[in-house]
């Protein structure tokens, strides 16, 4: 599994500088749109800035969109045109270390991509001390979408399909999981949708991490989280070995 | 002596179609055995049975006395396997290519590095191994595809059609490099589509069809078998039955293909005497080979890719 998510490193050490800038670039045009521009005009909300609500959503939706995409495209490619699976599979690696490998590769990506968003944020006076307390939830985070991708891959037909997950899954679930608005002023039974799904859960934990105090049932989110992990790993994990073993 | 293979009744289906259809055999130590059929024959599934890719519906396959079922990890640790399509790894450079593949079979870096050195320099690669794959030509990359299932030192290598799309040259140097694997004891399985390398490496020759053995001995023994010593290629246009009929007379074996007639002969005299009957039709002799083999089990049609 190593050897496998080593692999991923190795590649991404030789362009490592562009792949973070641009990894980094369009959570940051969203922080000064919505963030500065858009929350300038709101005086607060759940007891803070609009810039800071809306800060700790914007890392979770990073972790979200960096995991996804990092297990979805780039992995397709190795899966299908590169058949860079089919070549470890000359060796004993399995196809359960390919697996957890690359999950490994797409959520160290979606971490790499928060921390690039909490550093430069961190120069706008962004920075939180209780980040560090939260890291370890982000990275599930992105285990979470980055087991999701892989769910993906192995079900779809052409580059195509990515737009099924991406505009009917990824994509909504960053709107409606508490990151623009708050969930507690919405009607019940659609804060009670929101809450089906593994973002809204991270969003209320690293908000409440970094600017409320924690209670007891907040670590209930952090179950939600792994469940999921556990749940789309499994069924990734299967999907996975049919198309790659017949 | 223990087998480096042995494949017992090995059969695979797709949707109730067999692919490969109850086939045994086996492979000593040490022993350079060919697959050849046409496309679709089962070949590529049969290789890949042997490495794991492709899962036997049904029968027992040991490779170095290894169950596929239960120990395929360990299996590839010990076998060395050039697919048909090359598969490296296009992010890489040639050496990073075979580095990679020493950290998947958990070498000690610095053995790997020396093993990569020494092979790049054996397929003369060395002046191009910092080079992107996709720099490199069809017979290059073939060449670092070979280096890359050697990397390990493995004693039995798996190679599915080594040196189909290469040019004579590329091609001649891979055989010579076979047979100082060879030399070394290694046993080599693969699949081609070129009698001539088959016939030249080949210690034994396995010839499938619809997924099954339609024979097997060495390429002397098919020829002897299926054909003879000589041929005679006839052209015989409009006066097919004719010529049948008269070959038929002269108790011969043959063969039609469209304006042709391929005329077999067991021995020397049976070709003179022939010959000296033919005139004023033209025609051709040839020494009998594993082509004339190959066509007269696998048929003479056009298969579709499969």
């Amino acid at each position: 599994m190593y050897n496998v998510w080593l692999r991923n490193f190795l590649f991404f050490r030789k362009t490592f500088i562009v792949s973070l800038f641009w990894t980094t670039l369009e959570p940051l045009m969203f922080l000064g749109a919505f963030g500065f521009g858009f929350g300038h005009y709101i005086a607060s909300i759940e007891g803070m800035s609009f810039l800071q609500f809306y800060f700790a959503g914007l890392l979770c939706t990073t972790a979200m969109m960096v995991a996804y995409f990092e297990s979805t495209y780039p992995n397709y490619t190795k899966l299908t045109y590169q058949k860079t699976y089919a070549a470890m599979l000359l060796t004993p690696v399995s196809t359960t270390q390919i697996f957890f490998g690359e999950m490994l590769w797409a959520a160290t990506k979606g971490f790499l991509g928060v921390l690039g968003v909490f550093l430069v944020s961190s120069m706008f006076g962004l920075f939180n001390a209780n980040f560090f307390v939260i890291a370890p939830v982000l990275f599930l985070l992105s285990l979470v979408f980055a087991s999701f991708g892989m769910i993906m891959i192995a079900i779809a037909k052409n580059y195509d399909s990515f737009v099924f997950s991406t505009s009917g899954v990824i994509v909504p679930l960053s709107m409606i999981s508490g990151t623009y608005f708050s969930l507690d002023e919405i009607p019940y039974y659609l804060k009670t949708a929101a809450y089906i799904f593994p973002l809204a859960h991270a969003v209320k934990l690293v908000r409440t991490v970094l600017y409320k105090e924690i209670g007891l049932i907040d670590i209930a989110h952090i179950a939600v989280l792994i469940v999921y992990v556990i749940l789309f790993s499994f069924i990734g994990l299967r999907l996975f070995k049919k198309k790659l073993v017949n | 002596m223990s087998l480096a293979l042995n494949a017992i009744n090995l059969k695979k289906t797709y949707d109730g179609i067999p692919v490969v259809n109850g086939i045994s055999f086996e492979i000593k130590p040490g022993e350079c055995v060919g697959i050849l059929g046409p496309n679709g024959a089962g070949k590529t599934t049969t290789i890949k049975m042997i490495y794991g890719q492709v899962v036997p519906s049904a029968g027992e396959l040991l490779v170095l006395g290894l169950n596929t079922k239960n120990d395929i990890a360990q299996i590839r640790s010990r076998i060395g396997v050039v697919p048909q399509e090359d598969c490296l790894d296009t992010d890489f450079s040639a050496l990073e290519n075979l580095l990679l593949f020493g950290r998947y079979h958990n070498m000690d870096r610095d053995l790997a590095e020396a093993q990569a050195e020494h092979l790049l320099a054996e397929m003369k690669l060395s002046d191009f191994k910092h080079k992107r794959v996709e720099a490199l030509s069809g017979g290059m990359k073939r060449r670092l595809a070979i280096a890359r299932a050697l990397i390990h030192k493995p004693q039995f290598i798996l190679m599915d059609e080594p040196t189909t799309g290469l040019d004579p040259q590329a091609r001649l140097w891979i055989w010579n490099y076979f047979e100082r694997l060879k030399s070394n004891n290694t046993t080599l399985v693969l699949t081609t589509h070129y009698m001539e390398e088959a016939e030249r490496l080949c210690d034994r020759i396995i010839m499938i069809d619809h997924g099954v053995i339609l024979d097997h001995g060495t390429a002397k023994e098919l020829i002897e078998r299926h054909v003879g010593l000589e041929v005679i290629e006839l052209e015989v246009g409009k006066e097919k039955g004719y010529w049948i009929n008269k070959v038929e007379q002269a108790g011969l074996r043959y063969q039609e293909y469209e304006e042709n007639l391929f005329i077999f002969f067991k021995t020397a005299e049976s070709k003179q005497g022939f010959i000296s009957h033919i005139q004023n039709t033209h025609y051709y002799v040839r020494a009998a080979n594993l082509n004339d083999v190959f066509l007269k089990l696998a048929g003479y049609q056009i298969r579709e890719k499969s």
